[in-house]
């Protein structure tokens, strides 16, 4: 166990040291090489109450986040909560791209918000969880 | 200086050209070079400055634009509750027109209980969208489909081009839409060419054969009926010279006229013309432009215009005041026939285009789109944008900003406000409305005057009052720590406080009685006051207090009286809204805020507002005071809500202060907060409390919205109990005062009521 701790802190470590020397080059930020191998609507059994409109606006987003381009996903997921502001994934997803982002106290208040709404959906609170060890 | 040696050779006594030395011929010579130098320096000096002109007006960034705020993009999709009412309403503010044929881009038709429309092609913040005809379907209750009327295929979701709701105008007062070269409409190119200036692509700016022909119509006439103006020349005229008719400034206008032909291209010297021209004036707003008056009038854009249209457009320039067709629709017409005439005198029209041209009506809008319909929001939308951008920017860059307004809403809220101000008779009574989505934090509509589209003081945002007990949700979560939870006993008693200048302060009730033992959830809904201020006198309340509004940034003293405990700290609407937003959305905060994203000309994002959702109370905590708010509108100062809504469970506070000066209501339903202010600007009396006042206000304005049920979210910290809301103990459901209640699960009451 304090093995893995270890190589946690370790790689968190080498991740802060290459974001500096990043910075410090002008360089793009590094960004995890994670990419959403499943749709919005694979996870649609795990959300019944999700619509139409809003599984098409997180499909989108899912695409925009797979090209890097964070904004545009935002703006989609943004949407997305307009038409169900209580759908625990459009929070999740945003989390997600506040950790990609490195902001990670922002993540853990997104998580926050997916966590309420995830009553009853196993699938995203545990993808919550997951996510939420990488916010630290 | 050039003058002085010519003044001095005709002193001199004349000489035969013979006699003359050749010594002084040559001098003369050489007088007159310098002189012709000289002057030749100062017609190229005059050149420049003309040409510095140029440079300054016509080239990068000609035009100041003024800043254009849209407002949400309406997004349709099955499910939507949206009427089909409620579609055309705001279709019709866009102005789009209806017809009964299939409809043109900026256009739409009724089909049976379905509406079909076509979008004009935006460009979002996020994406361009073309141009689209769709079709969408409804029943009672709202959407059940939409199709894309082109391929026929179902839409998940469309997103309807937004309202443009204002702008931010130069000094100028100039209104313009700027077209590009290549955007500019054939038809309406030839038209101008044929009707203002047919040796257009010949002539170098200046048409001498069209002076003379003027100059002859005009001798005949005996008065001036005929311009000899180039394009080019008007175009000079119009962007760096007085309207006044001197010789000097013909003069200036004809150089201006070469220059321009000598240095710019025959067709972006069209389309300044097409973009300079003046074509309607709207109150201290004038209105520049074929593309914007064509939104103006037709509201469609200018390649999308009829020849009839067209041809009424281009006849208007000889003169705006003169053919407008709103003011003068019989002399419009007559100018738009005879552009038609010429149309097809030179080609540009088939006799039958002509015929069906000059029997269509003038076809405009009946009265020009209002500059500022929803002054109170385009206000706070500059206040918000004025922490980022400077007002030279705002009405010079072209700014496209997008808002979270929602011109449904802000309708239900302004006949909402109407038909509730209607109770009072009271003509001096003033009242200021937010209306806010506490999930996401945009303020959605918003009104600060009981005249809604007036332009003066925003009450909204300026009008700083005391808040009375709206205070106490936020008091309640502050006082919900230690034991102490909505179940706790509290005394309703006598209370005197001796304050720090030695004086001695003994509050009261709002109806003066002393209530004795009950719980701190009955003395919440019932909003009594002595229970609070002894709790936040002596439980640290006044601290806990104090540490929660400056959290939310709404701490405005640095000294902090024990009376806070009642609401006299003073706050507008706006800032109300923040504090309850913050208390609706379980503790999250989210700014408020109008503004989602702002971009320029060239649709490059400049802001982009996040969607914050920062944590800042305990969620747990805050559970228990939306609980307690229900009651306020179940059982208490706001049991109205209940006689009016039935079932749907509302949360809220009502507000009153000092002899009835201020009327406060703020609630809450499953998505909005609305918060409601009714008062004087003298700050008289108006003998409403927020229960009699602003509570029948707010319902008039939700009931027109419509809206769902608030619901609670649960908490694994918190247990649900039957409680007896007078003593405190457990209760059962059905009992006389059993209240349902959350409490923290290890805060019990161990103690059973008996059941009355």
């Amino acid at each position: 166990m304090q093995v893995i701790q270890s190589a946690n802190h370790l790689s968190r470590l080498a991740v802060f040291v290459l974001l500096l020397i990043g910075s410090a080059c002008q360089l793009p930020e590094p960004v995890p090489d994670n990419r959403y191998q499943r749709t919005a609507d694979d996870n649609a059994s795990a959300v019944p109450t999700a619509s139409q409109p809003v599984r098409q606006l997180h499909n989108q987003a899912l695409a925009a986040i797979n090209e890097d381009q964070y904004a545009l996903a935002s703006d989609y997921l943004q949407r997305a909560i307009k038409i169900e502001p209580r759908n625990g994934w459009s929070w999740y997803y945003l989390a997600d791209i506040h950790w990609r982002q490195g902001q990670f106290e922002r993540c853990r208040s997104m998580l926050e918000r997916a966590d309420a709404y995830a009553q009853g959906d196993a699938r995203l609170a545990a993808a919550n969880a997951d996510l939420r060890a990488q916010c630290q | 200086m050039p003058r002085k040696p010519v003044k001095a050779a005709r002193k001199t006594p004349p000489r035969g050209r013979k006699s003359a030395s050749p010594a002084r011929g040559g001098k003369r010579r050489r007088y007159s070079a310098i002189a012709g130098l000289a002057l030749l320096a100062l017609f190229a000096i005059y050149l420049g400055y003309l040409n510095h002109l140029i440079n300054a007006r016509f080239e990068g960034g000609a035009w100041a634009l003024p800043s254009r705020v849209y407002a949400r993009a309406l997004e349709i999709y099955p499910g939507a509750t949206l009427t089909r009412d409620e579609l055309i309403y705001e279709l019709e503010l866009s102005s789009y027109l209806r017809v009964d044929r299939q409809p043109l881009p900026g256009e739409y038709r009724l089909l049976g209980a379905s509406l079909e429309l076509h979008s004009p092609p935006f460009v979002f913040s996020d994406q361009h969208q073309p141009a689209r005809l769709v079709q969408v379907f409804f029943d009672t209750k709202g959407v059940i489909g939409v199709t894309d009327s082109s391929s026929t295929g179902d839409l998940a979701v469309f997103r309807l081009p937004p309202l443009m709701l204002g702008s931010y105008y130069p000094q100028s007062g100039e209104d313009r839409l700027l077209l590009a070269e290549e955007e500019l409409p054939e038809q309406l190119v030839a038209t101008l060419i044929a009707v203002e200036d047919r040796a257009f692509f010949e002539h170098a700016g200046v048409s001498p054969l069209a002076i003379l022909r003027a100059l002859w119509a005009n001798l005949k006439a005996g008065k001036t009926v005929q311009g000899g103006s180039t394009l080019t020349q008007q175009l000079a005229k119009n962007l760096f010279l007085t309207p006044e008719k001197s010789l000097l400034r013909k003069i200036n206008e004809a150089f201006m006229a070469l220059l321009l032909e000598l240095r710019f291209s025959k067709q972006t010297i069209i389309t300044a013309y097409v973009n300079e021209v003046f074509l309607l004036q709207q109150n201290r707003i004038s209105i520049h432009g074929f593309a914007r008056a064509s939104r103006m009038l037709f509201g469609r854009a200018v390649n999308r215009l009829e020849t009839q249209q067209l041809a009424l457009l281009v006849g208007m320039v000889k003169g705006p005041t003169r053919y407008n067709p709103l003011s003068s629709p019989e002399l419009a017409l007559e100018r738009r026939n005879l552009v038609l005439k010429v149309m097809f005198d030179q080609g540009l029209l088939d006799q039958q285009q002509l015929d069906r041209a000059l029997a269509a009506p003038l076809g405009v809008a009946r009265h020009l789109p209002s500059v500022n319909p929803f002054p109170a929001y385009l206000d706070l939308v500059k206040r918000q944008l004025q922490i980022s951008y400077t007002s030279d920017e705002l009405s010079r860059r072209g700014l496209r900003v997008f808002t979270a307004f929602d011109p449904l809403l802000q309708q239900n809220l302004e006949r909402g406000l109407a038909r509730g101000l209607a109770r009072f008779d009271q003509a001096e009574l003033q009242a200021a409305v937010v209306i806010a989505d506490y999930l996401n934090g945009d303020i959605q509509a918003l009104v600060g005057d009981r005249v809604t589209d007036f332009p003066g003081f925003n009450r909204a945002l300026m009008a700083q009052r005391p808040i009375g007990s709206l205070i106490k949700p936020l008091l309640l979560y502050s006082l919900l720590h230690g034991d102490l939870t909505l179940a706790g006993v509290v005394q309703d008693e006598p209370i005197r406080i001796k304050q720090s200048n030695g004086e001695i302060w003994e509050p009261r009730n709002y109806d003066r009685k002393l209530h004795g033992k009950t719980t701190l959830y009955d003395a919440f809904v019932n909003s009594y006051n002595l229970p609070f201020i002894w709790l936040g006198v002596n439980s640290g309340g006044i601290e806990a207090l104090t540490q929660n509004l400056d959290r939310i940034k709404l701490l405005k003293h640095d000294v902090v009286f024990p009376s806070i405990l009642l609401g006299t700290t003073e706050m507008s609407a706006f800032e109300v809204a923040q504090m309850y937003q913050v208390i609706a959305n379980d503790g999250y905060f989210a700014p408020l805020t109008t503004i989602r994203t702002v971009t320029d000309q060239a649709n490059r994002t400049l802001t982009r507002v996040p969607l914050e959702s920062l944590k800042l109370f305990d969620r747990a905590r805050m559970i228990q005071v939306q609980r307690a708010m229900i009651g306020v509108s179940e059982q208490g100062t706001a049991r109205y809500l209940a006689e009016r809504f039935g079932e749907r469970t509302l949360a809220g506070k009502t507000g009153t202060t000092d002899d009835l000066r201020d009327s406060w209501f703020a609630g809450f339903s499953d998505r909005l907060l609305t918060v409601v202010w009714l008062g004087r600007d003298d700050n008289a009396p108006i003998h409403l409390t927020g229960s009699s006042g602003a509570l029948r206000v707010w319902a008039d304005i939700m009931e027109l919205q419509g809206f769902e049920a608030f619901k609670l979210n649960s908490d694994d910290s918190l247990a649900w109990h039957y409680i007896d809301a007078l003593d405190g103990g457990i209760s059962q459901q059905g009992c006389a005062n059993s209240v349902l209640l959350p409490l923290p699960k290890d805060r019990i009451p161990l103690r059973r009521s008996p059941c009355k």
